[in-house]
């Protein structure tokens, strides 16, 4: 049935003058004769509904006749999904289709405060920076943040590889706003290595449009909540980048022309974050660990989307270009990564104190540092030279080969345990290795036999 | 205005009781710089091309209810409020011919050093949707540029997207040119594209090509800052709509975009000229997808065909850690970074090896340029970091392992100085570095 006409076209914002009063917000229409342009209608007013295209919108007639299409995307939601791959609109591109007809709104309900679950295992990721700085708990929502080209997606597809691949867990993997290359990569080497069978993936790429990169996170969450609901599984939930969806946002509210705040993001942000990250929590039907890249642009820590995200999150790890510089990977900013764990109670005393102990060592060495810088080496305390040595053994001891940088590095992926992680600090630190070169420690597992 | 929209309103009446087609035509309301606003042209779509009478033409860029937006691309008169403005049906498409290669030319099938249209000229739209994730094959195959910095320490692949980012005067453009000359007989189309240069420029680039023997397999495709912004803006998509009808032959082609940052700041001048809210520095909120969805054409296509992908950036200060860089950088699959200070201090080309990275490295390196360059990499950025702090310490008192790395490392970047226009094979390269083994036994 027609429920409107075309009366102006910009880009991807379409308004149409409605002849019927029952159109809603959030309901997908399309033209009449030509079923490849749809809309999703954000507001309306008595005359007429503000929409946003899924898809391109050249070629699209002035006048065109518009038909209600359905209630909203929605997205399969029974045991199909698994080992499939989804457009953000819901639709398998992976060449087959799906047979039954169990789909689900992508925007369907939040978590209620009674249904929250809190306790959880600790979960090792075999990464000694992340398990020493940063160790994470089963439900927990791990930020992993860099500025661009400082290697997220690297250790977003370590933490797959080590985590999914170890515990054998269900997996949902969301592709939002992020290079298709990498995403055809990863689909692959899932397949290779028969791990597709448990894992899900969604993509809404860089070369899609903002609303396709936005819808890409709701259709993820979606299928996430059915192996949590539904399955009764433990969930691992990858987003590659929670930044690009609200990007992508503010691209949407630019072509809505609604008011931006500073550097041009929509004023309702802490909302829209709201509503995706309070999706991704624990029940007692199962938990859903998340593992979030968030890009900072131009390398600004403080951007107000990011510290919007960031205020959601369990842990953070924190990449620095800095580091990478020195091609110690991954290229982790010690001071700033830190979760929830970091406390006498839950990691023990040992662990506890050996991280406050690292942290000492390192801000002195970057004093030290600009010492050297003026005076050299020679001039320094014997304390101090302690210090400096040792320093610098821990910052390359906590570079470690990756297994999915292998074909990069050329040197073996290692999964440290943590038990060996704290022998080797506290060995480094009290002294036993002082006569080792430095240059041993660079690229390693384990140190101690 | 009034009398203007009155009268508008009854030639229209009239033309309705002839029967005329008024729904493809309308008429000037409004000039501005480089786009007309147009009363009628009710039957329009988005992205249509539109003539005004024999004076411009351009294409749909907003539909209004009451007005519609046409960007123009060509003016070759003055336009006036009142001149008719007739919709021509079909989609905006610009045009090419299979005889550009070897020329200077723009998007519009004109060759740019005859000064005249081609004859067999196809119709091309400036972008197509984005080739989906499944038709995509992995990088893998290398694309050699000759230079040692790059193709052992940060290889580029076919299918790759690898920017090339510093400053003024720093040697981005040359490190193109050597890349284009390199594919001499390698089955590679190369497409130089020159967004918002000195004409002066890309004459010197176009003889520079020609004279290395590099034409026969090269476009130059132009486009100048005294040209309307649209036709700038549109340049960079048009040259890689041209480069994918290539990679769907199967070919593998070579897309090198001279510069990016200019390309933002014609999208900025554009976007704020039509009202767009500005976001960070001044930009639209669209300007990552502006590049992104330019660049994600790069790719290996499962068919066989590539499009590898060689933007560049140019920074100011050294700071790549700005807007638009960041957002390319976020987007390319690693980048070569130049520095003044190395390019002043005579190391060229003047990589910057602790920032620059290459995303696919050795996957796309054959096995023995993997060990030699990764063995390199490492030696290389301890030495960086190693001399930096050791700068000022007396060598003698060093122990024997630092003295080896500092006296290594050292002949490192001696031996990864090289001069423009003088590729090496991979052999050459290796043998360059026979030094490290040797040592090893």
């Amino acid at each position: 049935m027609v429920v409107g006409k075309i009366i102006s076209i910009f880009d991807i914002s379409v308004e149409v003058v409605l002849s019927d009063d029952t159109v809603k917000i959030g309901d997908i229409l399309t033209v009449s004769d030509d079923k490849g342009y749809s809309f999703e209608v954000v507001s309306i007013n008595n005359v007429s509904a503000t929409c946003i295209s899924l898809g391109s919108t050249r070629g699209l007639k002035k006048g065109s006749e518009v038909v209600k299409l359905s209630n909203g995307i929605e997205i399969e939601y029974s045991d199909q999904i698994l080992g499939r791959v989804f457009d953000s609109y819901g639709a398998p591109i992976d060449g087959n289709p799906i047979e039954s007809a169990g789909k689900r709104n992508i925007n369907s309900g939040t978590v209620s405060l009674k249904d929250v679950d809190v306790n959880a295992d600790i979960l090792w990721t075999g990464i000694k920076v992340i398990d020493f700085f940063a160790p994470l708990q089963k439900g927990f929502r791990m930020g992993l943040l860099g500025g661009a080209g400082v290697g997220k997606t690297v250790l977003i597809k370590e933490l797959i590889h080590n985590v999914y691949a170890s515990i054998n867990a269900h997996a949902v993997f969301v592709g939002a706003g992020e290079r298709s290359r990498e995403g055809k990569e990863l689909y692959e080497e899932m397949k290779e290595s028969n791990l597709l069978d448990n894992m899900t993936m969604v993509f809404g790429q860089m070369g899609d449009n903002p609303v396709s990169r936005s819808k890409a996170v709701y259709a993820g969450l979606t299928l996430a909540e059915y192996l949590r609901n539904e399955k009764k599984q433990d969930v691992l939930l990858f987003i590659d980048n929670i930044y690009r969806f609200m990007q992508a946002k503010s691209e949407i509210a630019t072509e809505l022309k609604q008011l931006l705040i500073e550097n041009g993001y929509p004023a309702d942000m802490a909302a829209e974050i709201s509503k995706v990250e309070e999706r991704i929590s624990s029940t007692d039907d199962g938990s859903i660990t998340s593992f979030q890249a968030i890009y900072i642009p131009a390398d600004d820590y403080n951007d107000e989307a990011v510290q919007t995200i960031t205020s959601y999150m369990d842990g953070q790890i924190v990449l620095d270009r800095k580091v990478a510089e020195l091609g110690l990977y991954p290229a982790i900013d010690v001071f700033k990564s830190t979760s929830k764990m970091v406390d006498i109670e839950k990691i023990g005393e040992k662990h506890f104190n050996l991280i406050e102990e690292v942290l000492r060592y390192l801000t002195r060495y970057q004093e030290l540092e600009e010492i050297i810088a003026i005076l050299g080496i020679e001039e320094l305390s014997e304390e101090d030279k302690n210090i400096f040595y040792r320093s610098r053994k821990l910052k390359y001891y906590f570079s470690q080969p990756m297994f999915v940088a292998e074909a990069f590095t050329n040197i073996p992926g290692q999964f440290v345990k943590i038990e060996d992680v704290l022998i080797d600090v506290e060995n480094i630190l009290n002294g036993t290795y002082d006569n080792v070169d430095e240059s041993k420690f660079l690229f390693i597992g384990k140190y101690h036999e | 205005m009034d009398d203007m929209w009155t009268s508008n309103l009854n030639e229209t009446i009239d033309s309705i009781k002839n029967n005329d087609n008024v729904y493809n035509t309308g008429k000037v309301i409004k000039v501005n710089d480089y786009n007309i606003e147009v009363a009628g042209l009710n039957d329009v779509s988005f992205y249509e091309e539109v003539n005004v009478s024999d004076k411009a033409s351009g294409y749909v860029f907003g539909i209004y209810a009451d007005r519609v937006i046409v960007a123009l691309v060509k003016i070759n008169e003055e336009i006036q409020p009142g001149d008719m403005v007739y919709a021509l049906k079909k989609e905006f498409k610009c045009l090419f011919s299979l005889d550009s290669i070897g020329k200077v030319i723009d998007v519009f099938g004109n060759d740019l050093i005859a000064g005249k249209k081609f004859d067999n000229l196809v119709e091309l739209s400036v972008e197509n949707r984005p080739l989906p994730i499944m038709d995509r094959g992995i990088v893998k195959r290398e694309m050699l540029t000759g230079i040692t910095g790059i193709d052992l320490l940060y290889p580029i692949g076919k299918g790759q997207r690898q920017l090339i980012i510093g400053d003024k005067k720093t040697g981005k453009t040359q490190i193109c040119l050597d890349t284009i000359v390199n594919q001499k007989d390698k089955n590679v189309l190369c497409i130089y594209v020159a967004i918002g240069k000195t004409k002066k420029e890309v004459k010197d680039i176009y003889y520079e090509l020609t004279r290395r023997g590099a034409a026969s397999y090269t476009i130059v495709v132009a486009s100048f800052h005294d040209e309307l912004p649209t036709r700038t803006y549109l340049t960079p998509y048009v040259a890689l709509s041209i480069a994918e009808s290539f990679m769907l032959q199967s070919y593998d082609v070579l897309v090198c975009l001279d510069d990016l940052k200019r390309h933002a700041d014609i999208y900025r001048q554009i976007s704020l000229a039509s009202k767009k809210t500005p976001g960070r520095d001044a930009y639209p909120s669209d300007i990552f997808y502006t590049h992104s969805r330019l660049l994600e054409k790069g790719c290996q296509h499962k068919d066989g065909g590539s499009i590898t992908i060689l933007p560049l950036v140019e920074t100011k200060a050294g700071d790549i850690t700005d807007y638009i860089s960041t957002n390319i950088i976020s987007i390319c699959d690693g980048q070569i970074v130049l520095s003044a200070k190395n390019f002043a201090k005579g190391e060229k080309p003047a990589i910057d090896y602790g920032l620059s990275v290459s995303r696919l490295g050795g996957n796309v390196q054959d096995d023995i340029m993997k060990k030699v360059g990764s063995k390199v990499r490492i030696e290389l950025l301890s030495y960086l970091d190693v001399r930096q702090i050791y700068e000022l310490a007396n060598i003698d008192e060093m122990s024997e392992d630092l003295q080896r790395r500092l006296r290594e490392g050292k002949k490192i970047v001696e031996s990864l100085s090289q001069y423009k226009f003088s590729p090496l094979s991979k052999q050459e390269m290796i043998d360059k570095f026979k030094f490290l083994e040797e040592k090893e036994k």
